[in-house]
């Protein structure tokens, strides 16, 4: 079990972290999602501290963490790093067992326990062990960083964005690869993500996070039924169903001109009534709030033209 | 090229050996520099301000100038190979230093991170991740740091440290370029092979390149620790400067010294370096005893205020009192040649005219075509001087520099050189030496210098060094520098055969 208590964390005068209270269950698949800035990878890293906090406990089963001894925490805590990290001059046994080296275990256990790890996440030890990162694809190179962290069989496994970079191919691949391992191992997984539909997909629980504030915990049906703000619903809605493009987003961008011509079209209508429309004719009109405009093909395309290149 | 084949076939030997001397201090200044970089390097690496003042350090110490370095520290630890080594230390630390402290720290943070949240020991994390990935920067350090080494050793030569460096000085000091050739293309060539060889260990993994380090470092300890052991233990240290001359004379008073006292072994430090390297190395006790001219003395080495005399005993006497008073040196008494300024014309010239005495030259002047020296050509104690007291100007001169001086006479370019007494060129040009009748040039005589100690412990040396006074004439001398400089006799057997020749020394010794 893994509690925050009144934990904060100020950089000068930022506040990354504001008395944060949050407790992970052993054996949970725990979730961190947030905007960027929002402080989920501060919290993440607080736990194996790679950044201390300002005030504030953390404690692991029970013990607090400023009491224990930091590499030994550590090498009992296994870490995925969002841009994979492996070491470039070491091949894929040796960078799997670089925390059984680091605790003396002996060389034919070391590559015993890196075989077995690569056999778990389906890559052919006989053909993957000895080669060096470089030979991997992301994806395979993103497989070797999940079992690097799993290789002392810790308690804990903390992953910071591990699958942003990959292509949606294999992040779906990836994403199935740690459920699964989650359910054979039972160790505590903590997540980081920005994105709501891999939170929803992989969390048991899920902590939305903003500007260093908690916004909600809980799992993901409930914050899907009952989001406990406006911003948990928003990143939700965002995310997870891109919101349709209207005539008014258009207009707001600021093409259209005013007429006095009869209207046709709602401003709430979406962009394809509007193209639609512009088929059978050069020009539509369009009610607004602001009173009646008139829209062109050409205003229709440059606004997709300016919106393609955001 | 002939010549340098020559060279090649009669001094292979002693070039095998200077090109050993050259790698050895090259290489154990490297491994030093690399000892001491590196770990600094390392132990900075995560305090930058002190990594910039250590930057700045090693930037600073390169700038000063080799030959100011050696200078500086020649009262310190005296001469030879430990000053020659130190410097080339100094100049190799910087790139060494600098890429290890760049190569450490600017090893990409996620890997630095990674190992950090492994929780790998500091050691762990050196040893494993950070040395490993800076070891490309660290060996182009090392490459950078050697190539530069291998060219500024050269200047070992001149604080007696050998090397390579020794056939460039000669070279230069001869108007030798076949040797100074052979200097430059080796060294140049060291350099080559050895940056190639350290490319080819940066190809290797960390841990075969600490196996190939180690097995140097054993070879180099190995070679030097069996020298050690098997050198015998010198009592008298004869050293001359550059050139086959005092050679020659070193190897007379090693044979002489041997021969009186068979209880003394005496080593001999041939193309030591320059006038005032040897006279502190003598003054320090790095040597024992060198030839020095007794012009030489009153000119560069005391301090003395009466003018300049034409008599070589009256110069003897004050060089060797100030020598005393200054210095408590002894000089012994000098030999009978001069090697001083001296007026050269063709064989033909001479008996066309009867020339024989620079006086002569007053009925032909405006048939003298000269050329000279461009510092014979300026000073007072050169033509100026020469054309005042004699009373004469020729019909032509031109400044030239020496060996082409040489060239152009053998040519019929020209029909009258300058040119030192005892130059080799005199006799293998067959050219006649003018007697200087008005004892116009100062005179420069040779003769042992040793300090009063070294004679208070050892007064027979006195003796023994004495039987050469008045000895060895010009023409002596001269045949014996034309056989070591153009017939590349060696200078060992030359003086013994003068000795043995003379009565000196037994015959079958």
């Amino acid at each position: 079990m893994i509690e925050f208590k009144q934990v904060t964390k100020r950089y000068d005068d930022q506040v990354a972290i504001a008395d944060l209270n949050l407790t992970i269950p052993t054996g949970d698949f725990f979730v961190l999602v947030g905007p960027s800035g929002s402080g989920k990878t501060t919290t993440l890293k607080m736990i194996n501290r790679l950044i201390e906090p300002t005030s504030g406990d953390i404690l692991v089963d029970g013990k607090n963490l400023r009491d224990t001894d930091l590499r030994e925490m550590r090498l009992n805590m296994g870490y995925v790093l969002q841009n994979i990290a492996l070491f470039p001059n070491l091949n894929i046994q040796e960078n799997i067992a670089i925390q059984p080296e680091s605790l003396g275990w002996p060389r034919k256990q070391r590559i015993d326990r890196a075989r077995e790890l690569l056999a778990q996440v389906d890559l052919d030890p006989d053909q993957y062990a000895t080669r060096m990162p470089s030979e991997l694809s992301g994806g395979e190179q993103q497989r070797v960083g999940i079992v690097r962290a799993l290789a002392t069989k810790p308690n804990v496994v903390l992953m910071d964005e591990p699958f942003s970079a990959l292509d949606p191919i294999s992040r779906k691949q990836l994403q199935d690869l740690v459920l699964r391992l989650h359910h054979e191992l039972q160790m505590t997984f903590v997540f980081v993500t920005h994105d709501m539909p891999e939170a929803l997909r992989l969390g048991q629980e899920i902590a939305i996070m903003r500007n260093g504030h908690l916004q909600q915990i809980g799992t993901g049906t409930d914050i899907v039924q009952h989001p406990a703000n406006d911003f948990v619903r928003g990143f939700f809605q965002n995310q997870s169903a891109p919101r349709a493009v209207t005539i008014q987003n258009l207009l707001n961008a600021g093409y259209g001109t005013p007429t006095q011509a009869p209207a046709t079209l709602m401003a709430t209508d979406s962009l394809g009534t509007l193209a639609q429309a512009l088929r059978q004719q050069a020009a539509v009109v369009v009610t607004t709030a602001q009173g009646p405009r008139q829209v062109t093909t050409p205003d229709l395309l440059d606004y997709l033209a300016v919106k393609e290149g955001d | 090229m002939q010549q340098i084949n020559h060279i090649i076939q009669t001094q292979g030997s002693e070039i095998v050996q200077a090109i050993g001397q050259h790698i050895a201090i090259s290489l154990v200044s490297l491994l030093i520099a690399a000892l001491i970089a590196i770990p600094l390097a390392i132990l900075l690496m995560n305090h930058r301000r002190a990594a910039n003042v250590a930057l700045q350090i090693t930037s600073i110490l390169q700038t000063i100038p080799s030959l100011a370095l050696l200078g500086i520290l020649i009262p310190l630890v005296g001469i030879g190979t430990v000053p020659s080594i130190i410097a080339l230390v100094i100049y190799a630390v910087m790139p060494i230093f600098q890429n290890t402290y760049s190569g450490l720290t600017t090893i990409d943070p996620n890997l630095e991170e990674a190992a950090e949240a492994f929780g790998l020991s500091r050691q762990k994390k050196l040893v494993r991740v950070e040395l490993p990935l800076a070891l490309p920067m660290i060996i182009s350090g090392i490459r950078i740091a050697l190539v530069m080494i291998i060219g500024t050793a050269t200047l070992a030569a001149l604080i007696g440290a050998g090397g390579l460096g020794t056939y460039i000085l000669l070279g230069i000091e001869t108007n030798n370029n076949a040797l100074l050739i052979i200097g430059a293309v080796l060294s140049a060539a060291l350099a080559l092979l050895f940056g190639a060889a350290i490319d080819w260990l940066g190809k290797l993994s960390f841990r075969r390149v600490g196996i190939v380090l180690g097995v140097v470092v054993v070879l180099i300890g190995g070679v030097a620790g069996y020298r050690h052991l098997v050198q015998p233990q010198a009592t008298i240290t004869v050293a001359g400067k550059l050139g086959s001359e005092p050679e020659i004379l070193i190897n007379m008073y090693k044979d002489l010294i041997e021969q009186d006292h068979p209880n003394i072994k005496v080593t001999t430090k041939p193309n030591f370096g320059a006038t005032t390297f040897l006279f502190k190395a003598l003054q320090s006790g790095s040597i024992d005893i060198y030839p020095e001219f007794t012009g030489t003395v009153l000119e560069s080495l005391v301090k003395h205020e009466s003018s300049a005399s034409r008599n070589p005993q009256v110069t003897y006497q004050r060089a060797q009192k100030a020598l005393k008073a200054q210095y408590q040196m002894a000089y012994l008494k000098p030999m009978k040649y001069q090697n001083g300024y001296a007026i050269a014309i063709t064989q033909a010239f001479a008996t066309k005219y009867h020339l024989k005495k620079i006086s002569d030259l007053q009925r032909v002047a405006g048939k003298v075509h000269a050329g000279f020296d461009p510092d014979f050509y300026q000073q007072s104690a050169g033509y100026p001087g020469l054309s005042k007291a004699y009373g004469f100007k020729f019909g032509s001169v031109k400044t030239m520099e020496p060996s082409i001086r040489y060239q152009a006479i053998h040519h019929g370019k020209i029909n009258l050189v300058d040119g030192y007494t005892t130059d080799p060129e005199v006799q293998e040009y067959h050219l006649v030496v003018l007697k200087d009748d008005q004892k116009f040039f100062p005179p420069y005589q040779g003769a042992p210098l040793m300090t009063e100690k070294l004679l208070t412990e050892h007064p027979e040396l006195r003796t023994t060094l004495n039987k050469l006074a008045g000895r060895v004439s010009t023409t002596d001398m001269r045949k014996m520098n034309y056989l070591v400089t153009v017939k590349h006799h060696k200078a060992a057997t030359v003086a013994r055969e003068y000795l043995q020749k003379q009565g000196l020394l037994k015959t079958g010794n």
